[in-house]
This record gives structure tokens, C-alpha cells and sequence, in this order.
């Protein structure tokens, strides 16, 4: 159902905008994604992110096409941010072994996808792949939720992993 | 293209049609809700008011048929979203389909038309094989038969056919009658359901609690029902304006898996009756899953009586006959999709998922008088 195609991105960077309002969305989407989002591998700082945390964290908004060419916001935290805040090695440090690793998200049923820091890195892809909790302006439905990836440059929307778990750090040289 | 040759393809009961529509071809104005894409309309059958009401006094014209007896709506029924409540259809003179017959809720979307010809993608060439089809008989035309003269001599079809053909110089066809029941039915389109109401418009109470847990249900990885009716329309590939060419897909889900060299009971092999591919045997459609809680019984031979019977198909992996002519076990066909692998569902899951699929279901659809029988009031037709 959420098969960002197209994409046009609206670049939106609000660093404090702070609405924490994850625990009603529980309320009423049970069996649905964790609540915490766990970062966790070869990272100086393994974190366990609510969604106070990502509303404290620099956001960004990006613009999925639909299929009948209206489009859907999705809000959220740039997954670079979340990878940089865990201490993983980006700008200057992202090279040589550094770019041996990748980066596995897991979904809370079993989907896995993985990345590189190099997709993300200004330097390199500088591609915006967000790890959204809102959906135009409102919680995520629960088959996509709490946390979500949108990658609004990608044609399939297979990577964009829906009810995001866990991201797993991994260095394959160290 | 040869429309002839169409009628020899086969016997697929008429499909359903959805439209909405939010402004396009002349004449016509499409009321589209959020998330739903223009559909495609072929060149050749621009959608107009006048054509779509026309189709819809056709469609339901019992005078269509070789009896006087039967119409497209006899086996399309507004009531049960355009399916008639049938494993199998019944033609006019009693001749009994092979498959049952598939919705017209939203089929302008679909990239191929019926259950198992992938060659059958216009609505317009699809309405011959009910008018003059022979295996089986479903509405019993023939060429040269009172129908065309019929409608010549009906002052209301008289009228009907100049507003939708004017500038014709012989306006009762075939051709003409096929497009306007075309278009009647690319018009019919469903997307006022509880689900849309919660999905589109964000109106979070507009469906249950365990409606919402079956829809993480129904987008889980292990269960993967929606790799196969996905999208807006919950159904495989779809066409529309802006993506008029799209590759249909079918499925063998394990249905059947009879000894011999056909694991699918003849007549219905799927896709293999055109392909004459092997790895092809019992690949059939993936049907919207719009109003299915009303569209029972289930499968291409309707041989599943209920959407229950349907989830313990799946959850077993395929289905075993313990006994008869069709006896085997359907989860170790060769065919079969790897993506209809099993799961388990809890007695909780299992009431979830068919209250999440109850939520697909257009009250509205089946009541709105755009797609309702014009002959009610005037004449005893259906």
C-alpha cells in the first residue's frame, strides 16, 4: 500500500519540533511495531529511541507520490541523525574499513532490508532516507508503525521497512 | 484486433467494473476519492454520461439474452458487489460455467480481465464472450438474431443511442453495445468503505480495533496477503491512466493438486488453458478484495464456502482433499506459489483478519442508484 514511486522531496529541517504524542497512538493499534527503537551493533553508543527522542532530534518531511498522484508528508528523523548520534563513522571518519559496513533494519515481523552509511553520507549518496513517525501530520497507522523508513528516491517501496524495530550497526573490517 | 476470435477464447464470466472519477474525458466527470487513479479508458471508447447510462440499461436488459430470460446483472448483481452468490454461473438455457463470477466492483483497474486469460484485458471485448459465447452458453445471442433489431425498434433505446452515438450512421451495433456496456462498467466503482473512511480520510474510528490488528495482520511478512492483493484495490496489478500497461499476474495457491498431468481439475487449469506452459497449471487471478465479506463462495470454482474456509486454506499451506476426484494435497503442488508457505493464526488472529477484510466492504456500492437496475419501474426486466 505504501509504494513510494515518484518522489519529490520537501526538505523541511525543524530541529525541536517537539510532539510527543506516541503514547495515544498505542492506544488504539495493538500488535503493531515496538514502541522503542533499538540501534544497536558496532556503535560507540547504543541507543533505544522513543518517540519523545525523535521529536528532540533534527526532523526533516518528505513527499511520497500515491498512485492517483496525490502526494503523502511523512515526518521524521533522518536516519543519518540517528546513525551519527549512535557514534557510527560518518563524514570524515567514513572511509577506508569504515565503508565496509552496513546497516540492518529490522522490522517487528521478521522483514529485513539492509543499508550502507555511504547511501546516507553527504559526501556520498547523501540519500534521504528518513525514519518517519508521521504520516501526514498524524501517527502512523499500525501495520506501519510506530517508526517507519521512507526512502523517497527509491521506484519500489520494498526498502522502505514498515514497523521498524531495530537498527543492527555491523562492521565487516575493524 | 480481431474481436471474433475473442469469442472462441473462452468463457469467463462478465467482470466488474469500478469508476470514480474526478474529471477527464469529455462528457464524463469521474468522482474519485483520495488514493484512487484515474482508470484507463481505451482511445477508441472515450467515457461519456450518455454511453455509461446506456451500458447500464443493457446490463440489466434481460432482452439480451436467447430466452428473454437472463442478463448480465443475472450473474452480476448489484447486491452482492456484481457477483450472483454462485460457485458457478448458470447461462440462459441452463448451461452451467466452469468458474464463478468475478465482481465488476472496481475491474476497470484490473490489468486482465476474468479469471485465467491473461490475453483478456478490455472490457469492451470481454462483454462478447457472455453475449455469442457457445462453451458454455451464458446469454445466448447469436449474429443475426432479433437483439440488434430489438433495440432499433425500442423508442427508449432509440433515445438512449443518439445521446451515446450521434454522430453514427448505424448506431445499433455490437461494437456500439459492447462499449457502452464497457463503459457502464468501467463506472462502477467502490471505494466507500469503512477501511477508505480510516485509510483516505484518516477517520480513525471508522473501523474496529480488531479490524485494525487485522491489518497488521494482513501486511505481516508471514502472512503476505497483501503481495498478492495489494495497492488501493487490494488485488494484483492494476491499470489506470497514467500506467495503462501493467504484466497480470496469477497464482497457483495450492487449491488442488489432483494425480495425473493437470494437478488442477479440468476444465479449470488456469493460465495453462492459454499458455499450454506447464510450470502454468492452476495459475488464477488475484481478485480484489473489496467487498469480499459478500462475494461468497470463494476461489475460481467457488469451492470454499467461506472467508473462514479461505484462511485455514492459506494457513495450511494449500489444501488437502482427504477423498473424491479432486483428493490430493494442494500444499505439495509443484506449481505452487513459495510465497503460500503457511502460518498460524490464533483463534484472536483469525476473527482479526476477517473483520479487517469485513472493512472493505461498500455499503454504498451495492445501493447507489448510478449502478442500479433503470428497468424497475418500467418494465419486469431482471
Amino acid at each position: 500500500m505504501l509504494q513510494p514511486t515518484r518522489v519529490s522531496i520537501l526538505i523541511a529541517i525543524s530541529a525541536g519540533l517537539a510532539l510527543a504524542q506516541n503514547a495515544k497512538q498505542q492506544d488504539a493499534k495493538p500488535e503493531t511495531g515496538p514502541a522503542v527503537l533499538a540501534v544497536t551493533g558496532d556503535v560507540a553508543t547504543p541507543l533505544s529511541l522513543k518517540a519523545e527522542d525523535l521529536a528532540g532530534m533534527p526532523r526533516e518531511k518528505v513527499m511520497i507520490a500515491e498512485q492517483d498522484g496525490s502526494q503523502i508528508e511523512y515526518e521524521g528523523v533522518p536516519l543519518v541523525e540517528i546513525m551519527k548520534k549512535a557514534g557510527a563513522p560518518l563524514g570524515g571518519q567514513l572511509r577506508n574499513k569504515a565503508l565496509a559496513s552496513y546497516i540492518l533494519a529490522k522490522a517487528a515481523d521478521g522483514y529485513q532490508v539492509v543499508f550502507t552509511l555511504g547511501e546516507i553520507d553527504a559526501a556520498f549518496g547523501n540519500e534521504k532516507i528518513l525514519v518517519a513517525d508521521k504520516r501526514d501530520g498524524k501517527s502512523l497507522f499500525g501495520y506501519q508503525g510506530p517508526f517507519r523508513l521512507v526512502c523517497p528516491n527509491d521506484k519500489a517501496g520494498a526498502r522502505s521497512v514498515r514497523m521498524l524495530q531495530s537498527l543492527e550497526f555491523v562492521k565487516l573490517q575493524k | 484486433m480481431n474481436r471474433v476470435k475473442w469469442l472462441i477464447l473462452v468463457a469467463v464470466p462478465l467482470p466488474v467494473l469500478n469508476w470514480r472519477a474526478v474529471s477527464a474525458e469529455p462528457g464524463y466527470t469521474w468522482n474519485l476519492p483520495k488514493g484512487f487513479p484515474k482508470p484507463y479508458v481505451p482511445p477508441d471508447n472515450p467515457m461519456t454520461g450518455a454511453k455509461v447510462e446506456l451500458g447500464r440499461y443493457l446490463f440489466y436488459d434481460t432482452r439480451m439474452s436467447v430466452n428473454g430470460k437472463t442478463s448480465c446483472a443475472t450473474c452480476h448483481k448489484q447486491e452482492l458487489a456484481f457477483t450472483d452468490g454462485r460457485a458457478a454461473g448458470l447461462g440462459a438455457t441452463g448451461d452451467s460455467h466452469s468458474r464463478g463470477a468475478m465482481s465488476l466492483v472496481n475491474v476497470s483497474y484490473s490489468a486482465a480481465l476474468t479469471w485465467s486469460n491473461p490475453q483478456m484485458k478490455l472490457l469492451e471485448e470481454q462483454a462478447l464472450v457472455p453475449m455469442f459465447g457457445q462453451h458454455p452458453i451464458e446469454l445466448g445471442l447469436r449474429q443475426g438474431d432479433g437483439f440488434l433489431p430489438m433495440l432499433r425498434a425500442d423508442a427508449k433505446y432509440q433515445a438512449l443511442f443518439e445521446q451515446a452515438f450521434p454522430g453514427d450512421a448505424d448506431r445499433y451495433t455490437i461494437d456500439n453495445v459492447t462499449k457502452a456496456i464497457a463503459s457502464f462498467e468501467r463506472s462502477i466503482i467502490s471505494a466507500r468503505s469503512p477501511y477508505d473512511r480510516y485509510h483516505y480520510q484518516r477517520e480513525d474510528d471508522a473501523v474496529s480495533d480488531a479490524a485494525k490488528r487485522g491489518e497488521v495482520l494482513f501486511f505481516n511478512q508471514h502472512l503476505l496477503c497483501f503481495q498478492c492483493h495489494g495497492g488501493f484495490n487490494f488485488s494484483d496489478a492494476t491499470v489506470s491512466e497514467s500506467s495503462p500497461r501493467r504484466r497480470a499476474e496469477f497464482h497457483n495457491t495450492g487449491l488442488y493438486n489432483v494425480p495425473g498431468a493437470s494437478s488442477y481439475p479440468a476444465p479449470n487449469v488456469g493460465i495453462y488453458e492459454f499458455t499450454k506452459i506447464s510450470g502454468d497449471m492452476g495459475k488464477f487471478k488475484a481478485p480484489t478484495l473489496r467487498n469480499i465479506a459478500l462475494t461468497a463462495p470463494y476461489m475460481h470454482d467457488g469451492s470454499i464456502p467461506t472467508l473462514e474456509g479461505v484462511l485455514d486454506h492459506y494457513a495450511a499451506g494449500g489444501r488437502t482433499i482427504a477423498s473424491g476426484p479432486a483428493a490430493g494435497v494442494g500444499h505439495d503442488n509443484p506449481n505452487k506459489d513459495s510465497r503460500i508457505a503457511g502460518f498460524e493464526l490464533s483463534k484472536q488472529d483469525r476473527a482479526d483478519l476477517i473483520e479487517f477484510l469485513k472493512s472493505l466492504t461498500d455499503l454504498e456500492v451495492l445501493h447507489d442508484p448510478h449502478f442500479s437496475d433503470p428497468w424497475v419501474s418500467t418494465k419486469p426486466h431482471n
